[in-house]
């Protein structure tokens, strides 16, 4: 956004759809619309954050990038070249430029598979090294680049502690020298202390290799330390996108605000919370009409039973709520 | 703080064996809850916090046992009551809500029919009147709609509710001391901020005592009055919220205030504290923290350091929070001062 040049990841109108069958013949009477309708831009070296709840599609949103989920519509280009139109086929080498990092690195890495053979499976899978003499090398060179030594390349997951299995994780994923990192949750499983060395890292990896990472999270707190843009999703859909400091010292959309209202800081002179948004998130199959957050909204009104469109505000501020509109 | 404490724990040692030996996983804790007001115990994961709630509530899980000091509930030692008197105690006079409500309801079972079960171990009463009550109670914790959501399965519940469905079960029977085991850690922000409210109004209206177990230090500022640090199985700092967050001393609350993101700036590194928490097995002498602390000296090493107050010199808001009875700060650490 911040950038003149052509973003590394172009996203515009991505939806992704899950059916709901029912009965014998498995007709499908429904469709979680897990997302819907989501566009973003990400540059090199940049960070945006998707933030939201659970049941909000930020997970789907990642996965439908890297087509792990097939996207029902919309476009996803990255350096210009479309990528929904593709054959898995043709797909398969673009995938070195996008890779992940998932929140669970003990779910995630193959148990049964020495952290060598975890390092240098994508690397033989793209065909990038020549010789065994450079994949060892590649391999020596991610180890060390996450800070962990390549005398424990022999050792299998379950030897690590969470932390240095999330720098595995990590590992893995720049092994084959990526552009675009998707952080799902990557930090969510860890304590606090070992949170803090992963986010370190990351940001360390992130000014060396300019490398732009999609940072996937449900805490608000991690946020405002790593991202530079923020996009915060409400049942599928972007309800406010700004960049990160603006959003923190000003959020426009009422959900933002009870988002961060309900943060707890652990500072005696902070506010405490407060609970501003009603209720419970309603289910995704059949989200309510018109603006998807009015039930839970303390300032709803009338008119936002109709649907409310994602209005820019300014450049790279963008806010989905009638009240918005009616200030500025 | 007048009253006297409605639990006191005295040098609570809960062991397991490992590796041929009994290893204390919980080494001389101690601490008062008084009532109306709540403690929060706070480490990170493998400190011995949860094991300490469950040792309160006799609940260890084999092949573990308390292996030395004792708790105190209304001044009755827990340790020395048989199994039926430490099960009419459970849930009647010490409440439990774990962290994880999905796995502590029964999925089979309508969640009214589990709360009144609870009831109806401990008091003869009818099935109609237990059923009252729960309705009662299902409102109090604010579940919206509480006729029908006693007649509903676990499942079809939100997570939200569900927790509050725990915390409701935890409540009915008015016990003096609710255990509450990292009661939001699985609740997005939203629903967290409704169960914060909601133990804080439990808090000042039923006089209940809360010990508040949690990784959270956000969390712990928004319900505690007094914190306990846990590291490697020990307390190594007690103070008021205030002293604690605003005034650690031990190097370890420091390092973990410092770790917090949200209290940095984008571009700065956070602080990290070197290494990991070790397996108890090769928890080291002395100091446990030692390894990981970058103040350690040699006295570190020889002998343990013991809870003993500290003063705060140079800051007057410490000062006027001294004078406000809020002075009762101790720390664990010999790289920290003694007041003169």
């Amino acid at each position: 956004m911040s950038a003149p040049t052509t973003p590394l990841l172009r996203v515009r109108d991505l939806k992704t759809y899950f059916p709901i069958r029912r009965g014998l013949l498995r007709r499908q009477v429904g469709a979680v619309r897990a997302v819907d309708g989501l566009s973003f831009d990400l540059s090199a070296g940049q960070t945006l954050a998707l933030v939201g709840e659970s049941g909000c599609g930020k997970t789907t949103v990642g996965r439908s990038v890297l087509r792990l989920v097939e996207p029902t519509a919309g476009s996803i280009q990255l350096e210009g070249q479309e990528l929904l139109q593709l054959s898995e086929k043709e797909l398969q080498p673009l995938r070195q430029k996008v890779q992940m990092v998932f929140q669970d690195p003990m779910t995630s890495l193959n148990p049964r598979m020495r952290v060598r053979q975890i390092l240098s499976e994508g690397l033989k899978s793209f065909g990038i090294c020549k010789n065994p003499g450079e994949l060892e090398d590649r391999v020596a060179a991610a180890m060390s680049r996450v800070q962990l030594l390549p005398e424990q390349l022999d050792r299998f997951p379950h030897e690590f502690s969470g932390g240095q299995r999330q720098r595995i994780g990590i590992a893995r994923a720049l092994a084959v020298e990526p552009q675009v990192l998707i952080c799902d949750e990557a930090v969510s499983a860890l304590d606090v202390s070992i949170q803090a060395q992963i986010l370190n890292l990351l940001s360390e990896l992130q000014e060396e290799l300019s490398l732009a990472y999609l940072f996937i999270t449900h805490d608000l707190s991690v946020v405002r330390f790593l991202a530079h843009d923020v996009a915060v999703m409400y049942l599928g859909q972007i309800v406010e996108q700004a960049p990160s400091t603006e959003l923190f010292a000003k959020p426009e959309h009422p959900y933002t605000q009870g988002l961060l209202a309900a943060v707890p800081s652990p500072d005696p002179d902070q506010p405490r919370v407060q609970a501003r948004v009603l209720g419970d998130l309603p289910s995704p199959a059949s989200p309510p009409a018109g603006c998807r957050f009015h039930p839970r909204c303390g300032q709803a009104l009338a008119r936002c039973s109709t649907d409310p469109p994602l209005l820019e505000l300014k450049a790279g501020r963008e806010a989905r709520c009638w009240l918005v509109d009616a200030e500025s | 703080m007048s009253e006297e404490p409605v639990l006191k724990v005295e040098g609570l040692q809960t062991s397991f064996p490992l590796g041929g030996k009994d290893v204390p996983i919980v080494d001389g804790v101690s601490f008062a809850l008084h009532p109306g007001r709540c403690l929060a115990l706070v480490g990170e994961s493998g400190c011995g916090k949860s094991m300490t709630a469950l040792s309160l509530m006799r609940l260890i899980p084999q092949p573990g046992s308390i292996t030395g000091g004792d708790i105190f509930l209304e001044g009755e030692g827990l340790r020395s009551l048989s199994v039926p008197q430490m099960r009419s105690l459970r849930g009647k006079k010490m409440g439990m809500i774990f962290q994880e409500p999905m796995t502590s309801l029964n999925p089979v079972t309508r969640v009214g029919e589990q709360v009144i079960e609870a009831i109806r171990i401990h008091e003869k009463v009818s099935k109609r009147a237990a059923r009252a009550r729960v309705i009662e109670i299902f409102r109090q914790v604010g579940i919206p709609d509480a006729e029908s959501r006693v007649e509903a399965f676990p499942h079809q519940l939100s997570g939200g509710l569900k927790q509050r469905v725990m915390i409701a079960m935890a409540l009915v029977l008015k016990p003096r001391v609710l255990i509450a085991d990292e009661p939001t850690t699985a609740l997005d922000v939203t629903i967290q901020a409704q169960i914060i409210e909601l133990m804080r109004e439990l808090m000042t209206e039923t006089k209940t005592a809360i010990l508040l177990i949690t990784h959270d230090l956000g969390v712990v500022n928004q319900i505690a009055d007094d914190i306990a640090v846990m590291y490697a199985g020990r307390v190594i700092e007690t103070g008021s919220r205030r002293r604690v967050l605003k005034f650690p001393q031990h190097p370890y609350t420091q390092g973990l205030l410092g770790a917090l993101p949200g209290r940095a700036e984008r571009g700065q590194r956070l602080h990290e504290i070197a290494g990991i928490v070790p397996a108890p097995v090769h928890w080291p002498g002395g100091c446990r923290f030692r390894p990981r602390c970058d103040r350690a000296m040699e006295v570190c090493a020889e002998s343990v350091p013991t809870l003993l107050p500290v003063g705060l010199e140079g800051s007057s808001e410490a000062n006027d929070l001294e004078l406000q009875g809020e002075g009762n700060h101790c720390c664990a650490c010999y790289a920290v001062e003694e007041p003169s």
